[in-house]
Formats: structure tokens, C-alpha cells, sequence
């Protein structure tokens, strides 16, 4: 019988954004549901979390966001992730995402965003299944 | 099973006398260990000063904000730096760029002291902030100075947290050795320039906000008070000339009693504790003066106008408990850096309390209450075990060092996180009583408002740089590296010389670092130039 792989979530905060709480709180989570997560901590630019998904062959970059600086970086992020071909989906989760910035998210390709209304099931569910679908593209 | 406290403490239906410990005389509020109250001059009025946290752009937007409040009654200044001020990064750093004036006001030269304390009289209104206490410090001094005001007319305060801040709070790239004997440096020069400043407010509020309940906050707080006391008191710097200008900024949650119990526990600890152990011979130095933040963790983004409620709850608690200051975090806090709006209803808050209910005209009211004295006592206690517990395990910077408080946060955060999703905690409006999100539109604008990051700042601090008269702030800065290689003499007359030669917060804590054999800019995209 063959067992789904493995989850590989990079997780981390944006630029001097340090309220860690939230990111250290799913972090946990996410490991107890059975994920492998390398946690990328505070002071990223989106080059440090390219560098590091590619190093650490992740299926899913996690950004947990408590300051608006995300607003800039996440365009600034695709951008380089598509430059690179890079196959790897990008998730946010914060309570300062507002609907509207949510659906400009998304609309610049982030897979997923995670508001304050998310719950553990609903985010442990979508995270297993963007991880599954990048890694059968990448079979 | 019995119903429990935040903190874990078992309670009973009801309490009776036989829960309560039998003191020979009852104590008097303002009497020693001051449980009841401060040590309160006879001609003081009861009360408590009302001020909202504020800053944002730059010093001359943030200046503006200030004059707005104390238009609105506010009674003295509270200012918090951006993110970037607070991590000793200049606006003009490449990782920073977005963050600029958006959580805080953006404070890196002498200049912006000036500009934010213009036309503010300094003998009426005190000023506090939650800047690193080094800047804050002598940004201030340099502006009492230039206006040439007596130094002992200044009133304020600032915060140190140099155990718990590179882990929970803003990390500054530097190592625990350093951020303590910079608290210890900032501490001692202000017994001696700013003598009515309270140069150490132990700040319990924001590490306690990572999910830690009322015991583990004040057990934390004391650990650090305690270590500071006794580096000042081996620097030979009396403990009478500071224990007196130690306050405590303490966290306040939705478990109302509990948190007024914190507060009366904690005036008892702290008061045993500086006489008894420390020897302090001054009543002022064995009564503490305790402000307050409300709670942000507490408050939720859904249905924002219930936090008005908790605001108000946790406000009451306070003045219950016979707080000096107290701040309400602001309706908005999920989402933004308070708006004007928040801020207002914020302060009104407090005024109706204060102006209204007549809860402040009489001294702890809830003195006497069996339930509040038997969970006053059960904390005081647990305080003291956690304490000496941790005590026990070694030297607080080399239990910084070894990540021991950071693992007490992390873990905190996930505990808090488990009961908030389990449902275990109730909380309002997000796992209960939910609404849903097309329907929650109350308030919903004004708290979605977003203040966009201040560019115009970085470029003004570039021609700030360009301005200066450079060989003075190499100078200045070499000559700090080199105090703060010394390790025995005091650098903060080498800060406030490199402040008023025109140095920036980046490069004199990178001047810092470098003495420490740490790396000028953490972030590795600066080299010094000095």
C-alpha cells in the first residue's frame, strides 16, 4: 500500500514583521497534524524564502502576516517564484488580511488565504491538499 | 470538574473567612506590602492618569496625533516607535522599507526628538514610551536640554525588557549581555540626570501577550526586576535611588478577578521582596507603581464593537485593582495601529469609568472580599514558587542565552492557540457566537483603514545623513565602540554625545554590536562607516 507523501511547509514572517506568535502557534499545529515544517522565523525577504523552499524542496510556502508590509512583498515573491519556475504554492494567514486584500491575494496567485475566522481542520485539510497537487505536478 | 482561573487555580462555589489568612491588624491601602494601594501622598487625588499608546509616520505626523489627545483629555504623552525604531534599524535599511511609520512612529535622530515633543510642555505632561529606553532616553535629554528646562521638572518613562525582547518582542540583533547592561547603564544615568524619570518600567505586558497566564507574566517580571536590582546594586548604585523609579507595566485579560488579585499580589510581592531582600530602607522604593495595557490578544477581529466591551471590562478591573495608568487597547488593534476613531472611544472609555461610576473614590474596594483576598494570597504564592523555580535553574542571561524564556513563549502561544480552537476558552464571536462574515460590517471600515508605509521618511533620513558633519559622527561613534568595549564604564554619555553629533539609532547600535564582536548590521546588508 502506498502512504501519502509527507507535507514540506516552509513557514516564516515577512520583513521585520514580529509578532511571531501566530506563526509559531501553526507551526505547531501543523506538525502535529503530521507535516514536516521547516520554520523560517522572522527578517524574510521573498529572495530568503525562494533560497529556502528551493533548498528545503518544500511543497508550500507559509506566511504568517501582523503587518502590512506582506501587501508588498507577496507581489514581489510571485514574481520571483515565477521567474525561477519554481513549483511551490503560497499561503497567508493573519488577522490583519482584510476580505479585499485577501481576493488581490489570490488574485496574484496565492493559493490560500487564512483570515482570522480559519479554523485548524480547514487549514490542516487545504495545506495537505496544495501539497499533494504540486507534488503530483511535479511527478 | 472544578471550575479553574487562567492560571490554573482550582476554585470553590464560594468563599468564606476560613479562606482567607488571618492578619493580626487589617491592612491599610497605601500602608506596607501595599496590597491595598500605593504609598499615595495625603494631598494626591485618587485616580488614575488616562492615556492612549500613539505614533505613527514620522515625528512631525506623530507630534500632531500627540496634541490631538491631550486635545481630547489625554494627561500625558505615550508614544510607541515603528517596528523598525524599535529593532534599532534606520528607516533607510533595505529590509525595513515597508514597515516604516506604519506600527509606530519612525525615531532615529536627534532631530526627530525635537520634532516629535514641539510645543508640548514637558513640566505638565509626562513622557512615556515604548522606545528602546537607550534613544528614548536621550533623545529626551537632548530636548530638555535644548530648551533648557530643569532636569527634575521631567516626568516619564521608559521600558526595559532585556531578557525578553530579542525572543518575544523586537529583536535587535544583539546579545543578552549587551541589552543588559544597556538596561543597567540607562537605569543608573537617569538616577542621576533625570531624577523623577522612571528609567525601568519593567514591561510584563507584551511578552505575557504570547499566551502566558497571570502567574507565569509576573513570575517573569519579577525575574527580570530581580536580576536588574541586584547589576545595579553590584555597580554600588543604591538600591533606594531607583527602587523608587521602578514601575510595572502588567497585561490585564478578560479573568476579571484574577487580574485584579494579579495586581494586589504583585504590589505585596514587590514590597516584601525590596525590603526584605533588598534591603530598601525608603517606603517609596518598597511601593511600586502599576500601569496597565488592556489586552490585544484578548480582542478579536470578528464582531470588532464586542472589544469596546472587553475594553470596558478589563478597564473596570483595573481601576478596581488601583492602577496608576492605564491604557485600553484600542477597538481596532486585530487590524491596524489605532485610528483616531479607536483612540477616542478608547479614552472615553476610561473617562466614564473615572468621571462617571465613582468606582475610583474610594481606595480597593474589593479589599476584604474573601474570594479576592484567598486568590491574592494563592498568587502571591505561586509567584514566589515560579520564581525561585526558575532562579533555581541558573543566571537569568544565561537562561536567556539558552533559549529557556523563548521556549516558555513558544510553548505559551500554542497552549493559547489549543484552548482558543478547541473551544476549551470561549471566546466570543470566534469560536462562538459567530456571525457570518457578510454579516459582520460594524465597525468594519474604520478598522480596515490601513496607513501606508512611510517612503517619504527614508529619504528625508538619507539627506539627514548627507547633512551632517561627518567627521563628528565618526567621531562620536568610534568613541562609543570603544566605552562599549570597556566593559565597566557606563556608555549611555557616549550615546547622547553620538545623538547630539548627529549619529542614527542604526549606527550607534551597530557601533554596539560591533564591541560585542557581533555582526554592525544583523541583517548583513550594511557595512559601518566610521
Amino acid at each position: 500500500m502506498q502512504t501519502a507523501p509527507i507535507p514540506r511547509i516552509v513557514i516564516g514572517l515577512f520583513g521585520i514583521d514580529q509578532h511571531e506568535v501566530g506563526a509559531i502557534a501553526v507551526t505547531g499545529l501543523l506538525r502535529d497534524a503530521g507535516m514536516e515544517v521547516v520554520y523560517a522565523g522572522r527578517f524574510n525577504t521573498p529572495e530568503k524564502f525562494v533560497r529556502e523552499a528551493t533548498d528545503e524542496d518544500a511543497d508550500v510556502i507559509g506566511i504568517s502576516c501582523h503587518s502590512w508590509e506582506y501587501i508588498h512583498f507577496v507581489p514581489e515573491l510571485m514574481r520571483r517564484i515565477a521567474d525561477e519556475g519554481l513549483d511551490v504554492a503560497v499561503v497567508l494567514g493573519g488577522s490583519v488580511i482584510t476580505p479585499g486584500d485577501a481576493e488581490t491575494m489570490r488574485m496574484s496567485g496565492v493559493a490560500a488565504v487564512f483570515g482570522p475566522d480559519a479554523m485548524k481542520d480547514q487549514m490542516v485539510d487545504e495545506i495537505r491538499a496544495l501539497a499533494k497537487a504540486v507534488r503530483g505536478r511535479r511527478r | 470538574m472544578a471550575e479553574q482561573t487562567r492560571s490554573g487555580i482550582a476554585l470553590k462555589p464560594h468563599y468564606t473567612r476560613a479562606d482567607v489568612s488571618c492578619s493580626e491588624a487589617p491592612e491599610a491601602p497605601g500602608a506596607y506590602p501595599f496590597t491595598r494601594g500605593r504609598l499615595r501622598p495625603p494631598q494626591a487625588s485618587p485616580g488614575w492618569i488616562n492615556r492612549e499608546l500613539s505614533g505613527e509616520g514620522d515625528a512631525r505626523r506623530s507630534n500632531e496625533q500627540i496634541k490631538y489627545l491631550i486635545g481630547l483629555g489625554q494627561m500625558g504623552v505615550d508614544v510607541i516607535g515603528d517596528s523598525p525604531t524599535q529593532s534599532m534599524i534606520d528607516p533607510d535599511h533595505p529590509l525595513v522599507r515597508y514597515s516604516v511609520g506604519t506600527q509606530g512612529v519612525s525615531l532615529c535622530h536627534k532631530q526627530d526628538y525635537v520634532d516629535l515633543l514641539r510645543d508640548i510642555p514637558l513640566e505638565k505632561n509626562s513622557v512615556s514610551s515604548s522606545v528602546p529606553a537607550v534613544f528614548a532616553l536621550t533623545g529626551l535629554l537632548a530636548v530638555v536640554e535644548d530648551r533648557g528646562l530643569a532636569r527634575d521638572k521631567v516626568r516619564g518613562s521608559v521600558l526595559q525588557a532585556p531578557l525578553y525582547a530579542e525572543d518575544c518582542g523586537y529583536s535587535s540583533g544583539m546579545p543578552f549581555t549587551l541589552l543588559n547592561r544597556l538596561a543597567v547603564d540607562t537605569i543608573e544615568f537617569a538616577v542621576e540626570k533625570l531624577p523623577r524619570f522612571h528609567a525601568y518600567i519593567e514591561d510584563t505586558y507584551f511578552f505575557s501577550e504570547s499566551g502566558l497566564n497571570g502567574v507565569e507574566e509576573m513570575a517573569l517580571g519579577f525575574v527580570e526586576i530581580r536580576h536588574l536590582t541586584r547589576e545595579l546594586i553590584r555597580r554600588g548604585v543604591p538600591v533606594d535611588s531607583f527602587a523608587p523609579r521602578i514601575a510595572i507595566l502588567v497585561n490585564c485579560g478578560m479573568d476579571f478577578f484574577e487580574e485584579i488579585a494579579k495586581i494586589r499580589a504583585t504590589r505585596r510581592f514587590y514590597a516584601r521582596m525590596m525590603k526584605e531582600e533588598f534591603k530598601a530602607l525608603d517606603p517609596r522604593s518598597w511601593s511600586t507603581v502599576i500601569t496597565c495595557h488592556t489586552s490585544g490578544l484578548t480582542l478579536t477581529a470578528q464582531q470588532t464593537a464586542s472589544n469596546i466591551v472587553r475594553g470596558s471590562i478589563q478597564g473596570m478591573a483595573l481601576a478596581l485593582a488601583g492602577v496608576q495608568a492605564m491604557e485600553i487597547s484600542a477597538f481596532d488593534e486585530a487590524y491596524r495601529t489605532p485610528s483616531d476613531e479607536a483612540h477616542r472611544v478608547a479614552l472615553r472609555t476610561q473617562q466614564v469609568l473615572q468621571l462617571e461610576t465613582g468606582i475610583s473614590k474610594v481606595d480597593d474596594p474589593l479589599g476584604g472580599s474573601y474570594y479576592v483576598e484567598a486568590l491574592t494570597d494563592e498568587i502571591e504564592q505561586r509567584i514566589a514558587s515560579m520564581v525561585a523555580e526558575i532562579e533555581a535553574r541558573g543566571d537569568a542571561v544565561t537562561l536567556a542565552q539558552q533559549g529557556f524564556f523563548r521556549k516558555l513563549f513558544a510553548d505559551a502561544s500554542q497552549r493559547h492557540y489549543r484552548l482558543v480552537n478547541s473551544g476549551e476558552r470561549k471566546v466570543v464571536g470566534a469560536n462562538c457566537h459567530r456571525i457570518p462574515a457578510e454579516q459582520d460590517t460594524l465597525l468594519r471600515d474604520i478598522a480596515e483603514k490601513k496607513i501606508e508605509p512611510w517612503l517619504s521618511r527614508i529619504s528625508e533620513v538619507t539627506r539627514y545623513r548627507k547633512a551632517r558633519h561627518r567627521d563628528a559622527v565618526s567621531r562620536s561613534l568610534r568613541s562609543l565602540q570603544r566605552a562599549a568595549q570597556d566593559k565597566v564604564v557606563n556608555v549611555l554619555p557616549e550615546v547622547f554625545g553620538a545623538l547630539r553629533a548627529g549619529a542614527t539609532a542604526g549606527e550607534m547600535a551597530g557601533a554596539m554590536r560591533l564591541a560585542y564582536d557581533h555582526p554592525y548590521d544583523p541583517w548583513g546588508e550594511l557595512r559601518p562607516e566610521f
